[in-house]
C-alpha cells in the first residue's frame, strides 16, 4: 500500500527541500521547526484500464441505465468533454479522455446512432487549436469528427444557446443548444482536484457568461471556503453549481456522467525526484536536479519554457465511474480523497507555497501575473478541507519570478486588465463593479475569443476573484523573488530571501511565527483539523 | 547564490561522504516487537569481555593516552561500593565513553556495559559490532523516551552489570552541560542502584561534536569520579536528576578549585552552574571552546 502524505517536522537532519518558482525550482532551507505538508505517494493505477471503462459503462451508478441502453437509432447523441486545462501536466498519451470516447462511440456506432457530436466544453477558456484537440481525443475519433462534429464550445454565439430560465435563488441557466436538444449527454471528464466534475462538467463547461456571472463572482468567492471542499455549506460556488445543474435535471437534460481519476504519478521519470522526498533522494536524483537547475538558470527563455512543455505526467486510471452526476461524482471524490487528502493538525502563521510553471490556463502558454496570483491564492491556497493552512490573518509567501509577460494569443485581455484596471485597484468588489460588464462585452475580446484562440475578455476577472478569498483571508502577501514591478502592480510586496520574507512577515504575524510550507505539486488536499 | 555555494549547501544538507539521515519526524514506524535490535549479549560473555578489556586497556587506553593529556582522580570513591552501579557523566565528546571505561578499575571495567543510542551506533552492522565489543554497548532507544528506552538496562542492572549512561541523551554542540532526561535517576530509583558520577573536563576542547580525532597538541582532559549517590526512599526521580545534576557540578567546581572549596560552596548552595552563559548560541560556544588550562609547570614551548 503506497505511504499515505504526512507532515515533516525539520530538524538539523532535514536537507534542503526542493521549491516550485515558476519554470524552474531551487533548494531551500527551513527554519527548524517549519511543518513541511507532503502528498501521499501515487496510488497504483487500475490494471485494466479499457476493462474499467467498460465495467463503468455497462454497471453505471445511481438511477441511470446501462449506457447501450441510453442509446438508440435515430437519437441526438452530445459528448461533451473537458478541455486542456486538466490534468496537469498535460497526460501522456493515450489520453484516459480518448480511451474513454473510443468506448462511448463505439457503442453508439453499433446502436446505430448517427446524430453524434462532439464538444469541448471549454466554457469562456480558449479553444484548443487542432493539434491539442488530435492529442486529447486521439488519431481516430479526430479523423472521424473534425472539424465539422468535433469542435469548441462557443460561448459567445447566442444562437447557439438555450435559456434554461433561473434556479429558484435566482441564478440565470443557460447551455449549449445542441446539447440542450439532445437525447442525451455523454460527458467525458477528469477529475484532478475536488473542484472539477458533478454538475460543474455541464452546467459549466457548456455555459456563457450569462450564467456563469452568477457563480464565477466575489460575494462567491469569498463565501467558498474552500472551493475544494464541495461539501454543501461549505462552498458557495458548488452550491450554485448544483441548483443550476439539477435545474437543467428537472428540466428534462439527461446527462450520462463518466468521472475518471488519476493518481498522482505527476512527473516523468527522468524528473523523478520532484515525486519524491528530498532525503529519499539517491546520488543519482541529487545529480540530476542540480544538473537540471544548472540548465535551466542558464537556458534561454524560451528554451526553458520549451523544456517544461515538453513535460507530459505518466499519470495512470485509480478509477472510472458513469452514471447519475451526483452518485458518479460522490464516488469520484472518494477516489480523489485516497489520493489526495493529508492529515494537517492546526494553522500555521505563515503558509509557504512554491508556485509551479503550470496552471489550468497557461498550457502551451505563458503563467502571467494574473495567473500567478490565481495559482498561489487561488488554487494552492484552497488546497485544503474545513480551515485553512494559514491563520487569519497570517502571511502567505509565495515563490515565483512574477516576469511581467503575457501570451499575447491567449491572453489579449489580460493585458489590458494588469496595464488599465489594476493599475487602478486591486480591491476584486471595485474591480467587478467598475470593469468586469465592460470587458464581458467588449466586441474586440469577444471576436478574438470566437475566432483566435483566446481566453474571453471576463477571464482575467474570474482569475482575480480566484484569488479573493486568499486574499481576503491573509494579512499579506509576500512574492520571494519576485520582479518588483509586477509584484507591486498585484498589490503584493517581495523579498530576496525567504529569511528577509519571514523577516518582513514578523511585522504581521509576531516575533516566533509558525511556519508551514505546502510542498505541492503533486496535488494534494491539506485536511486541517 | 553562486554555483559553489549551492553545491556547498547540497553538500551539506544531503551530508555527503557522510551517513545519511532521515529527518526525526520521517523516519518510519517500527512495531515494537519487531525491534529486537541487533544482539550484544555475546559482548558480555566471559570471552566478550576479556576481548573488550584487551582492546581497551592493550590499545585504547594507550592510544589516547599519546592523543590527550589524560589525569583521572576519584577513583578511589569506588572502592568501598559494591556493584552493580550507573555511571554518568557530562557528554561533549565521542571520548567520553571510552575514558570512562579506560579509567576505571578493573573490576569494574569487566563488569560494565555503556548504553549507546541506537539510532546512531546499532544503525549499520560494523557500528553495532564495534559498539558491542569495545564498550559491551547495549541499545538506548532515544526515539521511545519513557521507561521503555530504559528495558535492555534494567535487565542487565538486574544481572549484576554496572552501566555507563549519558544522562543529557546527546553530545552537548557547546561544551555546556544540557537538562538532564530522568532515565538514569528512574532506573536507579527501580533497581535501588546507586549513581556513580564522574566529571570529564576537557573532552569538549580536545574532541567536540563534528570531530573524529583529538586536536593535535595532547590537550589536557581530566575524568574525576565522585561519591556514589543512592536514590532515597519516595524519592521523586526529578529530585534525583537534579541531585545528579549537582554532583557533577561539585566535580567541575572541585576540578577548577579544591575539593574542600567546593564542598563549602556545594554546602552554601553556590556552586557554579555548568549551564553555560545565557545569550545568543556563540557566547555559549566561545565560552565553551576556552581552553582547559594545564596543570604542572607551562612547557617550554608554550
Amino acid at each position: 500500500m503506497p505511504r499515505p502524505g504526512f507532515v515533516l517536522d525539520v530538524d538539523e537532519r532535514t536537507p534542503p527541500l526542493l521549491v516550485n518558482q515558476g519554470e524552474g525550482f531551487r533548494m531551500q532551507k527551513f527554519p527548524l521547526g517549519t511543518k513541511v505538508i507532503y502528498p501521499p505517494d501515487a496510488l497504483p493505477g487500475v490494471k485494466d484500464a479499457h476493462g474499467e471503462i467498460r465495467r463503468a459503462l455497462l454497471h453505471p451508478l445511481g438511477d441511470s441505465k446501462p449506457l447501450p441502453e441510453l442509446l438508440f437509432s435515430g437519437m441526438k447523441l452530445t459528448i461533451a468533454i473537458d478541455d486542456i486545462s486538466i490534468p496537469l501536466p498535460p497526460m501522456r498519451t493515450p489520453d484516459i479522455r480518448q480511451r474513454i470516447l473510443e468506448h462511448v462511440i463505439e457503442m453508439a456506432a453499433r446502436a446505430g446512432v448517427e446524430d453524434v457530436e462532439l464538444i469541448v466544453a471549454t466554457a469562456l477558456h480558449r479553444r484548443m487549436t487542432a493539434r491539442e484537440i488530435r492529442r486529447m481525443v486521439g488519431e481516430r475519433v479526430f479523423r472521424s469528427f473534425w472539424p465539422d462534429r468535433l469542435s469548441n464550445f462557443d460561448a459567445e454565439d447566442r444562437d447557439a444557446l438555450t435559456d434554461f430560465g433561473t434556479t429558484d435563488k435566482g441564478e440565470e441557466v443557460e447551455i449549449s443548444k445542441r446539447a440542450a436538444e439532445s437525447d442525451l449527454i455523454v460527458y467525458v471528464n477528469i477529475n484532478l482536484v475536488a473542484m472539477d466534475g458533478g454538475h460543474k462538467s455541464v452546467a459549466v463547461g457548456l455555459a456563457g457568461y450569462r450564467s456563469l456571472r452568477h457563480h464565477h463572482n466575489v460575494h462567491t468567492m469569498l463565501h467558498s471556503t474552500s472551493y475544494m471542499d464541495p461539501r454543501e455549506g461549505r462552498s458557495a460556488i458548488n452550491d450554485s453549481v448544483n441548483r443550476m445543474g439539477r435545474k437543467l435535471s428537472d428540466d428534462g437534460v439527461k446527462v450520462f456522467q463518466i468521472e475518471t481519476t488519476l493518481n498522482s504519478d505527476t512527473f516523468p521519470s527522468n524528473m523523478g525526484f520532484l515525486n519524491k522526498r528530498e532525503w529519499e533522494w539517491s546520488m543519482a536524483d541529487q545529480g540530476l536536479m542540480m544538473a537540471a537547475k544548472k540548465m535551466n538558470d542558464v537556458a534561454p527563455p524560451r528554451a526553458r519554457r520549451d523544456f517544461f512543455r515538453r513535460i507530459e505526467a505518466p499519470y495512470k486510471v485509480t478509477g472510472v465511474n458513469a452514471g447519475e452526476v451526483e452518485a458518479v461524482h460522490a464516488r469520484t471524490l472518494e477516489n480523489l480523497h485516497r489520493q489526495q487528502l493529508v492529515e494537517v493538525q492546526g494553522q500555521s502563521d505563515i503558509a509557504i507555497f512554491g508556485i509551479p510553471y503550470l496552471g489550468p490556463y497557461n498550457v502551451n502558454s505563458i503563467l502571467n501575473p494574473i495567473l500567478v496570483h490565481c495559482l498561489g491564492l487561488g488554487y494552492l491556497f484552497n488546497m485544503y478541507r474545513n480551515k485553512p493552512i494559514v491563520k487569519q490573518g497570517g502571511v502567505a509567501i509565495l515563490y515565483h519570478p512574477v516576469p511581467w509577460e503575457f501570451n499575447q494569443i491567449h491572453h489579449p485581455s489580460y493585458i489590458d486588465f494588469f496595464e488599465e484596471v489594476l493599475a487602478e485597484t486591486t480591491d476584486p468588489k471595485t474591480i467587478e463593479t467598475k470593469f468586469e460588464e465592460r470587458y464581458a462585452t467588449d466586441p474586440w475580446y469577444i471576436h478574438l475569443y470566437r475566432t483566435s484562440h483566446a481566453y474571453h475578455g471576463v477571464h482575467p476577472f474570474y482569475m482575480w476573484y480566484w484569488g479573493a478569498h486568499g486574499r481576503d483571508h491573509v494579512g499579506d502577501v509576500i512574492f520571494v523573488g519576485g520582479e518588483p514591478k509586477s509584484v507591486a502592480r498585484l498589490g503584493y510586496r517581495r523579498a530576496d530571501s525567504l529569511r528577509d520574507a519571514i523577516e518582513m512577515a514578523k511585522d504581521t504575524v509576531g516575533s516566533t511565527p509558525s511556519i508551514t510550507y505546502f510542498h505541492a505539486p503533486p496535488i494534494m488536499i491539506a485536511d486541517v483539523r | 547564490m553562486g554555483a559553489r555555494d549551492e553545491l556547498r549547501e547540497m553538500a551539506s544538507g544531503f551530508r555527503w561522504g557522510r551517513r545519511p539521515m532521515v529527518p526525526r519526524s520521517a523516519e518510519p514506524y517500527v512495531e515494537e516487537a519487531d525491534d529486537e535490535g541487533f544482539p550484544t549479549d555475546w559482548a558480555r560473555t566471559k570471552a566478550g569481555t576479556f576481548a573488550r578489556q584487551m582492546i581497551l586497556n592493550g590499545v585504547m587506553d594507550p592510544l589516547h593516552r599519546s592523543q590527550i593529556a589524560l589525569r583521572v582522580y576519584g577513583v578511589d570513591a569506588l572502592d568501598d561500593v559494591e556493584g552493580p552501579v550507573i555511571f554518568y557523566s557530562n557528554h561533549s565528546s565521542h571520548l567520553d565513553a571510552t575514558l570512562i571505561m579506560c579509567s576505571m578499575p578493573d573490576r569494574w571495567q569487566r563488569t560494565t556495559a555503556v548504553g549507546a543510542a541506537r539510532d546512531y551506533f546499532f544503525d549499520v552492522w560494523w557500528r553495532q559490532a564495534f559498539t558491542a565489543l569495545v564498550y559491551g554497548g547495549f541499545a538506548i532507544d532515544r526515539a521511545k523516551g519513557g521507561t521503555g528506552a530504559i528495558d535492555k538496562a534494567r535487565e542487565l542492572v538486574l544481572d549484576g552489570w554496572s552501566l555507563v549512561v549519558f544522562p543529557e541523551g546527546t553530545r552537548s554542540p557547546d561544551g555546556h552541560m544540557q537538562r538532564f532526561r530522568h532515565g538514569a535517576a528512574r532506573l536507579a530509583l527501580e533497581c535501588g542502584v546507586g549513581l556513580a558520577p564522574v566529571a570529564i573536563v576537557g573532552a569538549y576542547q580536545a574532541m567536540p561534536k563534528g570531530r573524529l580525532w583529538p586536536r593535535p597538541g595532547r590537550p589536557p582532559v581530566t575524568v574525576r569520579y565522585g561519591d556514589v549517590l543512592y536514590p532515597q526512599e519516595g524519592e521523586p526521580h526529578q529530585e534525583l536528576s537534579r541531585r545528579m545534576q549537582q554532583a557533577v557540578a561539585e566535580l567541575f567546581d572541585e576540578d577548577r578549585s579544591t575539593w574542600f572549596d567546593a564542598v563549602g560552596r556545594a554546602e552554601r548552595g553556590q556552586t557554579p552552574s555548568l549551564a553555560g552563559p545565557q545569550g545568543p548560541s556563540w557566547v555559549r560556544t566561545w565560552e565553551g571552546t576556552r581552553p582547559v588550562p594545564r596543570r604542572g609547570k607551562p612547557r617550554v614551548w608554550e
